[in-house]
């Protein structure tokens, strides 16, 4: 009788696992999908990211078809969405083909190799060859075309993230103390800074700024871009770290100085240390903010831009290369996913405490 | 002066200002810093809109701002965009925190996975977006493949009528921002006590019940402050438009600032025009701001917790 009892609702329970997965599943799918269509499309060639419809997966290699063709040599491609050979070139110059096959198929091949090809075709009329594709031939592009310009702009924006954070955290955090320990007159408008700053388009204090820097002499250089990204995120880390200070009890550094410590050495032994996780997930907020900036980086650089505005430029620059956009919109998305995965921890922390 | 005077100093004063001086030095330095690189640029701002080509005082900018021919047009969008999307965008975020709220297992990766939208750069996701969208798109490739669309039919997602390109603008923009959102609405619900839930269902209420009558109203204060930071950046929408459309194309506010500041080169009334624009978006923000405070209860629950 108990057996009989407890069965149905196991199985009752196990259907609504079911059905609750199946629809989690679905609406993970439906978020990421754009993602994976952009990160299939920076491995796709050039060839393939110009047809329709687009392969839902990138080919690791490419299959090849030779023959002789009415100018030289007809050379085909295996489409898989067709599923048949294409003619792709009809050259006579190997040096031509090599030169298709790496821009436009990724699918490097040697002289050697392709004039061994060639010799096959004096004994047969057509010949077959398979070749690996080189999948990572849109981001190496990418990185060659920006040339050696992205190296030192990705350093410059390592270190505009660097001093963003250490101006917003040390500023910001010293606010987000006082308001998470402090009554004092004046609490509210801090509290409300994070929404006075932001109502005032961040373009329209670019261009200020820049006589601001000019006579700081920071223009174009990285201390000048990291004090215009920490106004924004100064507002911000004071929320952040005022609500992980509340999390942390005031007891604890009470009874700290019960034992005879000062206030400060309370807050250094006690606080901080508890603080710090929660500390380093606000820095990764600013890192975040500084790293994806575009708009003022094009404002406040003249010659030396930031690694977001190569990528930008790039991908503006790239229009009709969509799969080198692809690669270059996935390079500078790589540190957010760093991003989301450490801090998604610290939610409660970072966001609990304040609120309007 | 050694250390140890230091650290005596330090015990002996610290307690007497700690009390007083001791919150107004902590914050004095980010006053410090707003003062000298936030209001600066800002007082700038706004004087330029107030002066006119020979420097002298001026309403003109906003006359040539009224004026202008896209000026109905942004302000028709930026409102409808402000409305649907904060809406769909608060709405998407309660339902995807709710279910994470749930601690199902593997909810931690769904939360992760979650999150990437809203940190991706922008130049990424215009990169996305505008190679999915095009006629020959990722987007209409997938709907071929399921087989939404009939071989040869393709969905011309970023040409048409407005409301069809308003309509995918806000989609897109929902979908980066959700996340955002989500996260602040996800922490309020972590710091709801379980018990609170759980007395509710002793009382007999069943999920949604519980939701409607204890779940949410606790949420308030957490569903405002997510709201207001949202709305703040939803007025202030215009890279991911100019990305899809380009400039001119789909005009809001911020986009016509940004339009004749970077765009419109060697045109007098250019600079004008772009700070009579840049007052009337702070002013169309911090109006908006003020006004959902007030409805919303915030100024009042402040008053609550002062006396």
């Amino acid at each position: 009788m108990k057996k009989t009892k407890k069965k149905p609702v196991n199985i009752a329970k196990a259907a609504k696992t079911t059905i609750f997965y199946i629809f989690v599943v679905g609406v993970m799918v439906a978020l990421l999908l754009p993602i994976y269509f952009i990160i299939s499309l920076s491995f796709l060639s050039t060839r393939e990211a110009y047809t329709y419809p687009l392969p839902l997966v990138p080919a690791l290699k490419t299959q090849f078809k030779l023959e002789q063709g009415k100018r030289g040599y007809l050379l085909s491609v295996y489409d898989r969405v067709e599923g048949d050979y294409e003619s792709v070139l009809d050259t006579a110059e190997p040096e031509k083909m090599q030169v298709y096959l790496k821009s436009q198929l990724a699918t490097p091949m040697t002289m050697e190799d392709i004039e061994q090809q060639i010799a096959r075709l004096e004994t047969e009329d057509v010949i077959y060859f398979t070749r690996r594709r080189n999948l990572l031939g849109n981001y190496q592009t990418f990185f060659g075309v920006a040339g050696f310009k992205a190296v030192p702009a990705l350093i410059r924006s390592l270190q505009i993230c660097a001093m963003t954070i250490i101006i917003s955290l040390s500023i910001g955090g010293m606010a987000g103390y006082a308001f998470a320990r402090y009554a004092f007159k004046g609490k509210d408008l801090l509290k409300f800074s994070t929404l006075f700053v932001r109502m005032f388009p961040g373009v329209a204090i670019a261009i200020p700024m820049i006589k601001i820097l000019v006579g700081l002499n920071f223009y174009d250089k990285p201390i000048g871009l990291s004090l215009v990204y920490s106004i924004g995120n100064i507002a911000l880390t004071v929320w952040i770290t005022a609500s992980i200070f509340m999390g942390i009890p005031e007891s604890l550094e009470e009874a700290a100085q019960v034992f005879g410590g000062s206030k400060a050495r309370a807050f250094l032994r006690i606080t901080l240390p508890l603080a710090l996780p929660g500390l380093a997930a606000a820095a990764m907020y600013s890192f975040l903010g500084a790293w994806n900036e575009t708009v003022s980086a094009i404002i406040l650089t003249q010659f030396n831009p930031t690694f977001s505005v190569i990528v930008y430029q790039t991908v503006l620059g790239a229009v009709g290369q969509v799969n080198l956009a692809a690669a270059g919109g996935m390079a500078m998305a790589i540190p957010a996913v760093i991003f989301t995965f450490f801090i998604r921890r610290y939610i409660r922390q970072m966001w609990g405490g304040v609120t309007i | 002066m050694g250390m140890t005077a230091i650290a005596r100093w330090n015990g002996k004063t610290w307690k007497k200002i700690s009390k007083g001086a001791a919150p107004y030095l902590l914050v004095l330095p980010v006053v410090l810093y707003y003062a000298a690189f936030w209001l600066r640029p800002v007082i700038t701002s706004v004087i330029a809109s107030f002066t006119g080509a020979a420097g002298q005082f001026t309403l003109e900018n906003f006359a040539l701002v009224f004026h202008e021919e896209h000026f109905i047009a942004a302000v028709k969008n930026t409102t409808i965009i402000v409305i649907f999307s904060v809406t769909l965008e608060f709405f998407g975020a309660l339902f995807l925190a709710l279910l994470i709220d749930r601690k199902f297992r593997g909810s931690d990766l769904f939360l992760f996975l979650a999150m990437i939208p809203m940190a991706l750069p922008a130049a990424a996701a215009g990169a996305m977006w505008t190679t999915g969208l095009t006629a020959h798109g990722w987007m209409n490739s997938l709907l071929g493949y399921l087989g939404i669309l009939a071989e040869g039919e393709k969905i011309y997602w970023l040409v048409g009528s407005d409301a069809k390109l308003l309509t995918t603008l806000i989609v897109i923009d929902a979908w980066q921002v959700i996340p955002s959102v989500m996260i602040i609405l996800l922490a309020g619900l972590q710091n709801i006590q379980e018990e609170v839930k759980e007395a509710g269902y002793v009382f007999g209420g069943d999920y949604f019940h519980v939701l409607r009558k204890i779940t949410l109203p606790l949420l308030k204060p957490t569903i405002t402050t997510a709201i207001i930071l949202r709305l703040i950046s939803a007025i202030q929408i215009w890279l991911i438009i100019v990305f899809l459309f380009g400039f001119s194309r789909l005009p809001v506010l911020l986009e016509r600032v940004v339009y004749y500041t970077k765009e419109v080169r060697g045109l007098y009334v250019a600079g004008q025009m772009a700070a009579g624009y840049t007052l009337v978006v702070a002013a169309v923000v911090s109006l908006a701001a003020l006004v959902y405070l007030q409805v919303s209860g915030a100024f009042k629950r402040e008053e609550e917790q002062l006396t």
